[in-house]
Parts: structure tokens; sequence; C-alpha cells
């Protein structure tokens, strides 16, 4: 067993790894990932996933609902860490897998994986009180600059044999673009992405800002987002990039949706949305989305953990004709809480009077 | 300074003494751990008179220096001039025992008992009873709350008449109108009760625990439930002394053998005072109480007659059914399966068997849990046929259930249940629920079900297993989506061992020699793996039988399955070798380097 199975172990357990490991595991992975574009290509099959938020019990339940790595395909689109519990844990398990399985999952990053925004919402305050100093938040920051901003996958929705990675997939039908948080005033071509100088603190303003901060809504063309931070984008804007671009789907997360997923535009944009009872207190449930190797086991499943197309495993196709990825969303709950290895609450204690 | 050569003598004792009024706690705790050196060094007398009274004077200290000294007054019967002087140190005791902060008090009234142990007859009588009533009668509530542990010991060594007035006074205390007090009263009655006799306990000692037992604060009517016990105790006690040692121990009341004890001697007074307590805390305001009182059922039912069991107490227990707490349920879930056996075939058909079906459907998954991990002391008592009559629609709807850990949790019952219900009733009614299993969109629940398999075919037997499962799991082998192909690598690696070398060859190597060129990597390795095992069990497996036949036993591998090897896996090894996938390459290299490194990826 090497270093790095034991450090997953290890991880996977919920217990971190010693300071100088984290340093080589991270100049590991930023070998790796300096090698990636700013859009990654991934082949179908492939498990789509979004934030995580520190919430490493849910994403342990995440992979007994969607299978273990290596034995499914992920690609998480940001948002590992601040706000939940165990960001240091979900984020250097993540990072170890890629490290250890470079070809079955794939990270990109969200707008949460950034100097600024740690600081604030609870990362950096996890590592100085983890590990003592902010060595390790800065290592993973460091890798954070190197994460890529999209993802496109091929071979979902094609009718023909996947034939491999294809290097011109801008002429390829039906890919699917992941991205964390949406789309730019800046951007109409997926080759725009691919011009950004991506190694650095994520800016206040720009395309690459937009691609991690926008959010869909219910407008024609584009608005001022609420958040301070992107663009809001209707729904004309989503079909027109898509048909450009020869997209059949941009997936993205960055917004808290209650069902767990949520497609928008006729299916044309797709929110997924991985942290169960957001906060440890929400109540929403969490989704990933399953792309198929190709349309023959197409169709949209809703609420797969539900009622239906459970018992064999075999999907309707939800619009026969239109070309659109076999997609399959598994909806899961937040962990037990026995499986937490935390008591619920303090016992009541016992006091006089 | 008048007489140096006594100051002299007394100075390391006039230090001390000066410590024990120094400002600093620190060093006025010291002093207080070594006031028995001061006693000593005063000898017996000068402590009784001087150092004694002085103690009873400084109670105005921190609680830390105050819990030191109740502690340190515990042991100093010797050092007044032994037991005949004992009576001495109830004074500042007694003060002690009225502080306010309870660890203070606590450590008091140990020291008193301590103390009390020692005293004589006389003694108790002259001192430590008027102290214990005048605890007792005092305005302050933490005079009383000391007062109730203290009756044990003095009602030990007194005459009948003066138990008498204790036992009064003790029922004064258990009357109070301050929780605190009837609390510690509930608290101590426990063991006061041991103390009594069996005609005054079920006289004098019932009322009590049935005035506590319906106290308005939940927090001393939890404590009756102890009081029950030792109460059930006591009345055989005299009876049958020889048990006396065992019944001491208090234990989980389902188990404990007192319960029965009582029921052959008095099952007259059980029925009589104890069944409308019961009752009433099973229809207590409070969840908890309910809780606590719902985990007691069995073991107290089985010590009253079916009759009143019938009449009195079930329909409070099926009220508990539809209780609005999730945890009171959940608690009856865990116990009621024990009734079963208390009440026979037909009246379990009767009484519990609805309640197991509306506990099947409840919303609260533990409640359903407990009830089916409950369900073999039922089956002992109605048999299979009718369980699995009124039960399998429901436990087929919970295999169906939304929340995966619940279908999780059924599926570790199935080869239980199937080893009970026989080849041909599961082929009917089961076996189409385990293999959807095998399809279900959760993939910790395919594992499992894998795990299923495996099981079942210990249970029934290979022959079975090739033909029920091995043409299903198979089938998987050709699902569109590759993450239920990988079900079938699963299925694979976790059959082979319990599988004959005919079942390998035939239907086991074919699959994988097709999997071996999926179009998806993930498949690949996860065949390579599935090599790893089948190389390993090969190895072991004789010509006829299956590995798990062998066990122990050094069999001779057969030389048809050396050949298997050779012939049929390592060429695909060999292909998986040289694929374009490097983590496809890993596995087939590990897989075919001998199999003591394969990687477990699972968690």
């Amino acid at each position: 067993m090497s270093d790095l199975d034991r450090a997953i172990a290890q991880l996977r357990a919920c217990r971190l790894i010693p300071e100088t490991q984290v340093r080589e595991l991270c100049y590991k992975a930023r070998e790796l990932l300096i090698e990636e574009g700013n859009v990654v290509c991934v082949d179908a099959p492939v498990t789509i996933c979004g934030d995580i938020h520190g919430q490493f019990h849910d994403l342990m339940e995440l992979f007994r609902v969607g299978g273990d790595v290596p034995d499914t395909n992920y690609l998480f689109m940001g948002d590992f860490v601040d706000r939940g519990f165990y960001s240091l844990e979900s984020f250097l398990l993540l990072l170890c897998l890629k490290v250890r399985y470079p070809d079955r999952i794939t990270l990109i990053r969200g707008n949460h994986e950034s100097r600024q925004i740690t600081t604030v919402y609870g990362f950096y305050d996890e590592c100085i009180r983890k590990y003592g100093s902010a060595n390790v938040w800065r290592y993973c920051c460091e890798v954070f600059d190197y994460l890529a901003l999209g993802a496109l996958v091929l071979g979902t929705s094609s009718e023909l044999e996947p034939t491999g990675p294809v290097m011109n997939d801008s002429t390829q039908t039906g890919a699917v673009l992941c991205v964390h948080g949406g789309l730019s005033p800046l951007i109409d071509t997926v080759d725009k992405i691919r011009l950004i100088d991506r190694k650095q603190e994520v800016p206040h303003e720009g395309a690459m800002c937009d691609l991690l901060w926008s959010d869909p809504d219910e407008i024609d063309g584009w608005g001022l987002s609420p958040r301070g931070a992107g663009f809001l984008f209707g729904g004309d804007i989503v079909k027109q990039f898509n048909y450009r671009n020869d997209l059949s789907l941009i997936a993205r997360a960055h917004q808290l949706v209650m069902e767990g997923y949520k497609e928008m535009f006729d299916g044309g944009i797709v929110t997924v949305w991985s942290a169960p009872n957001y906060c440890y207190r929400c109540g929403n449930v969490a989704s990933i989305l399953e792309l198929g190797e190709d349309t023959s086991n197409g169709g949209t499943v809703t609420r797969s953990n539900g009622d239906y197309g459970r018992s064999n495993g075999i999907m309707t196709v939800d619009r026969p004709g239109v070309r659109s990825p076999g997609r399959r969303y598994r909806v899961f709950e937040a962990a037990a809480q026995d499986t937490r290895g935390m008591p619920a609450k303090k016992p009541v204690a016992d006091y006089f009077l | 300074m008048e007489s140096q050569g006594e100051n002299d003598e007394l100075y390391p004792i006039a230090v001390l003494i000066d410590e024990l009024k120094h400002d600093d706690v620190l060093i006025r705790l010291n002093a207080i751990h070594r006031v028995s050196t001061i006693a000593l060094a005063l000898g017996a007398e000068r402590t009784r008179e001087e150092l004694i009274p002085f103690l009873d004077d400084s109670v105005e200290d921190e609680d830390e220096v105050l819990t030191a000294l109740s502690e340190e007054l515990g042991n100093f019967v010797e050092y007044v001039g032994g037991p005949e002087y004992g009576h001495v140190l109830l004074s500042p005791l007694e003060n002690l025992a009225a502080i306010e902060e309870p660890l203070v008090r606590e450590k008091a009234v140990e020291s008193l008992n301590k103390i009390g142990e020692q005293l004589s007859e006389k003694q108790i009588e002259e001192h430590f009873i008027p102290m214990v009533l005048r605890l007792s009668k005092a305005d302050w509530f933490t005079s009383k709350v000391s007062a109730t542990g203290l009756y044990c010991i003095p009602y030990k060594k007194s005459g009948q008449a003066l138990q008498q007035s204790l036992r009064q006074y003790f029922g004064g205390l258990v009357h109070d109108d301050t929780p605190m007090v009837r609390r510690q009263a509930a608290n101590n009655l426990a063991k006061f009760v041991k103390e009594m006799k069996t005609p005054v306990v079920i006289e004098e000692m019932i009322p009590l625990f049935q005035y506590l037992a319906s106290d308005d604060q939940d927090s001393v009517r939890l404590l009756t439930v102890d009081i029950l016990i030792s109460i059930a105790e006591e009345i055989p006690k005299e009876q049958q002394p020889s048990h006396g040692v065992l019944l001491t121990s208090l234990r989980n009341l389902f188990e404990d053998k007192s319960w029965r004890i009582a029921k052959a001697v008095h099952e007259e007074v059980i029925t009589r005072d104890m069944v409308p307590s019961f009752v009433k805390l099973l229809k207590d305001t409070e969840a908890e109480v309910r809780t606590a009182i719902a985990g007691q059922i069995p073991g107290f039912c089985s010590l009253i007659d079916r009759e009143t069991l019938l009449n009195e107490i079930m329909t409070s227990v099926e009220d508990l059914v539809s209780d609005p707490s999730q945890h009171v349920r959940a608690a009856l879930g865990t116990q009621i399966s024990g009734l079963a056996p208390i009440l026979g075939k037909e009246e379990t058909i009767a009484h519990l068997l609805p309640m197991f079906l509306q506990m099947l459907k409840d919303e609260f998954p533990d409640v359903r849990l407990h009830i089916i991990s409950k369900l073999e002391l039922v089956n002992n008592v109605i048999g299979i046929e009718l369980l699995s009559q009124s039960l399998l629609p429901a436990i087929v709807q919970l295999a169906e259930d939304k929340q995966w850990r619940v279908r999780l949790a059924i599926i570790e019952y199935i080869p239980l249940l199937a080893s009970q219900l026989g080849v041909k009733f599961f082929d009917e009614q089961l076996s189409d629920l385990c293999m959807s299993w095998l399809g279900d969109t959760v993939f910790s629940i395919r594992e499992a079900a894998t795990q299923n398999l495996r099981k079942l075919t210990e249970v029934f037997g290979v022959d079975w297993a090739k033909g029920s499962i091995i043409p299903k799991v198979m089938a998987m082998g050709q699902h569109p989506n590759y993450l239920y192909r990988m079900t079938t690598c699963f299925a694979i690696s976790t059959l082979a061992p319990v599988v004959s070398l005919d079942i390998i060859e035939n239907s086991i190597l074919p699959i994988l020699d097709r999997l071996v060129t999926d179009e998806i990597p993930n498949i690949r390795f996860n065949v390579a793996k599935s090599y790893a095992v089948l190389i390993d069990t090969l190895r072991r497996l004789p010509a006829e039988g299956t590995l798990a036949n062998v066990e122990g036993k050094t069999a001779t591998p057969s030389p048809r399955s050396q050949d298997l090897i050779q012939q049929r896996i390592i060429p695909s090894l060999e292909k998986l070798q040289g694929d374009d996938d490097v983590d496809v390459r890993y596995f087939a290299t590990t897989a075919a380097g001998g199999n003591d490194e394969v990687m477990q990826t699972s968690p």
C-alpha cells in the first residue's frame, strides 16, 4: 500500500494527514493540474456533483449512493470548502483521489476556492484550528489557483461510438459544459474560456469571476447579480450560447436547490447541489447527475432515490428525438447521524435544582 | 509567647492552625488535608474539646475547602478516641450537610454514614437519630436533601418504635413541597426499602412509591423505576434468603431473574399495587418517562398473569404504538416482540400482529428497524407460515422504501428469512426482490445485494445458485449503464469463493471475457480485480465442491483449475496490461503479479 493509499484510507476515516504530507500532496496536485486546460475534456460516463462545503459525512454518503472512486467517474464543480465542519478532510480527500486516479476524478474551481472568501467563511479558521498555522491553508490556496475553470463532458449525447478524447470539441455535438457559476457576457464561445490566464486569485470582475459567480434567472438578457459579483443571465442567453457552442446542456452548481437539482430553460441548464441539509440546517436534499455513456440508456429519472425506476435500473427516455445527454439524477439525503461519529447533541446535564 | 516550652512543642500545630485561617484558599485546602496530623498531635481529648469546636465554626469557607473537610471528618473516629466518642463528629458534619453546594453535602452524608456504621445503638438513638430528625425538619431544603440519605444506618440499628418514627419522617420527606427533596427521597427510597421487612414494604413503602410515581415532576417519576425494582426484589427476600445476594445486582429488568422470583411469591401484591402504577407510567405526560417504561414492558408483564395483562395493560401498550414521540415508539419497537412468548400464539395474532403491522409502517425508520430485528421472537410463537402471510407484504413494502438505509437494513434480514422460509417459498416470494436490489439506484444497496446473494448461496447451495442467481447476475453484465455492469464484476468477486469450478468455467469466465473489451475503463479494471479474486480461488479450488467445503483442510487443487488460470485468465489479463487507460493497466498488473497486493479501494 503506497503512502497515497494510506492517506486516502486515513482521510476516509475523517482523520487528517500530517502537514508535511499535505505539502507533498499539494505539490503533486499542482503538477497534475497545471497540465490541464482551463476547460478540461472529460469522457462520459461521468457523475457530476455540485457544492460540498466541507460536509464530509455527506460526501461519504454521496460516494455510498453514487459508487466509490475509482469505480465511478466523478466531476466535482467546486465549492469543496467553507461553511461545513470538515472542509480540510473533504478537500484533501478529493485532492488525494485526484492525484491517485487522475483520469477518474475531475475537480473544477468554485467561488469559495479563493483566499479572500475562505478567510471569511471558515476554511482559514479551520486550518488554523486543526493545524495550528496557516501553512496548510496557503498550500491549499495555491492548489485552488491551478484548478480548471470548467469542463466539457463528451460522448454523452452522440449516437455514434465514442471515439476517445476529441481535441476540437467545439464541433462535437451535444457536449455538456460544467462550470461552477454560469456564463459571462465577456464569453460567447467555450474557446474564450481557454484564453483566460487562470493561475491567479479569483478577480473581482471579468470573465473568470463571472464563470464562478453568475446565476441563471428568469429574465431576458443580462442582469445585475445581487451577490455583488458575476451576473444574472436569462434563458435566451443560455439558448444562444448552447447553440453557438453545440452544447446540449450546461451543468452548474453554486445555488442551493431544495430538491437537489433544478433544470431551467427547457432543460438547457441545470443546477446540481450536493450538500444535503446545507449548513446542517436547511433541510434540503442533495443530488448528483449521472451522464450515461450514450443516449441508448438515456432519460431523466426524477427523484431516483424515491419511487421511480429503482426496480430494474432501466430508465425511460425523457424526450425522444431531442439530442440530449442521457442524464439521471440521484437524489440523496444527509448522512444518518450515527455515521457521523459525533453525538447529535451533548447529553442533558444532570443539574441540581 | 508566655510559656515558651509548650509553644515549641505545639509550634507546628500553631502553624497548621494559622494555615487553616490563611487567606489563600490553596493553603487552607492543604491544611485541611493535614488536619488529621493536628488531631494526632493534640491527642483525642484536646481534639474533641478544641479542634472539633474550632472546625464546627469554620463552615464559612470556600466550597472546595468544605468538601475536603467533609471528607476528612469521615475518617476522624480514631482521632477523637474511637467509636465511643464518634458522636462528637456529628455536629460539624451536621452543619456541613446543610451547605448549599451539593458536593459538600454529598461528602458530608457519606462521612456521616461512615461514622454511623461505627456507632453503638445507644449513640445512634441519642445522637444520630435526633440529628437526622433535625435535618429532616429543617426549614431549608438543603438539610432535608441530606437527610434523605441518612435513614438506612439508624434504621438498621434501632428498635421497632424508632423504626416506626423513622419511616414516618421519611414519609414526610417523600411528601415534601420541594421537588429537589422528593427527587432525593425517590433516589434513596430504593436503598431504604432494602432495610425493611416485607410486610412493612407492602403496607407503607408501596404507597410512598405510588405517591412518587404520580409526582407532577417528570424527573421524580423517572427515578421511581428503580424503586419499583427494589420493592419487587424486597418482597420475596424474606421467603427466599438464598437469592438475596443475586438480587442485589440491578440489571436490565428485561433479563432480571428477580422479576420471575417475585412472580412466584407475591403475585397478588404485584397485581394489586404495581399494575395501576405501571399503567399510570405508561400514560405519563412526559415522553421520557414513557420511553423509560416502554423498555420495561416485557420484564414487567412476565410477572403478571395473562388475564391482567390483557385486561389492564394491553390497551395502554396499544396506545403507545401511536404515541406522538418517535422515541417512545422506537423503545416500544425494541421491546414489544418480547410480549409474544408471554401472550401465546392466539393472543399474539389478535393483539401483537396489528401492532406490528402499524409499526412497520411507522414514518420513523428506527421504529421499523427495531420491529424487524426482533421478528425472530414472534416467529417462534406463531410460526413462519402466519408470519410470512401477514408480515411479508409489509416487508416487501419496506424493501422498496425511499430511504436507502431502510432498504439496506431489510437486505440484511433476507438470508435469515430465507433460511426459515425454505427454497420454494423464497423462489416464489423473495427472489425477485433480491434480484431487483442488484439494479438499485444506490451503489451501497447494489453492493449489499451482492453480499446477500453470497449468503443465499451459502444457505441454498451451489445448485440453486446456478439455476437462480448466476443467470440473473450475468444478465446484469449487459446492462447499458456501466454502473450496473459493475455490479456483475462485484458479484463475481463476492460469489467466487462459494461456487464450484463448473460454474466458474461455464458461467463466470465467458461473461468476464466479454467485459474485458468493455468501452468503459472502470469496467475493465474491475474485471481485472475480479480475475485476481478468481485466480486466488482457483488456486485452492478442488475439482468438486466449493471453497467453503474444503475450508480448513488442505485440498489439492485440481489440474483443471490451473489450466483455467493459464488458458483463460492470464491471456485476458495480458490484454488488459496493454490497455490505454493507466488504471486498467495498474489493476491488471497487480492481478497478474499475484494477488497479495490487490488494492482495496472500496471503503
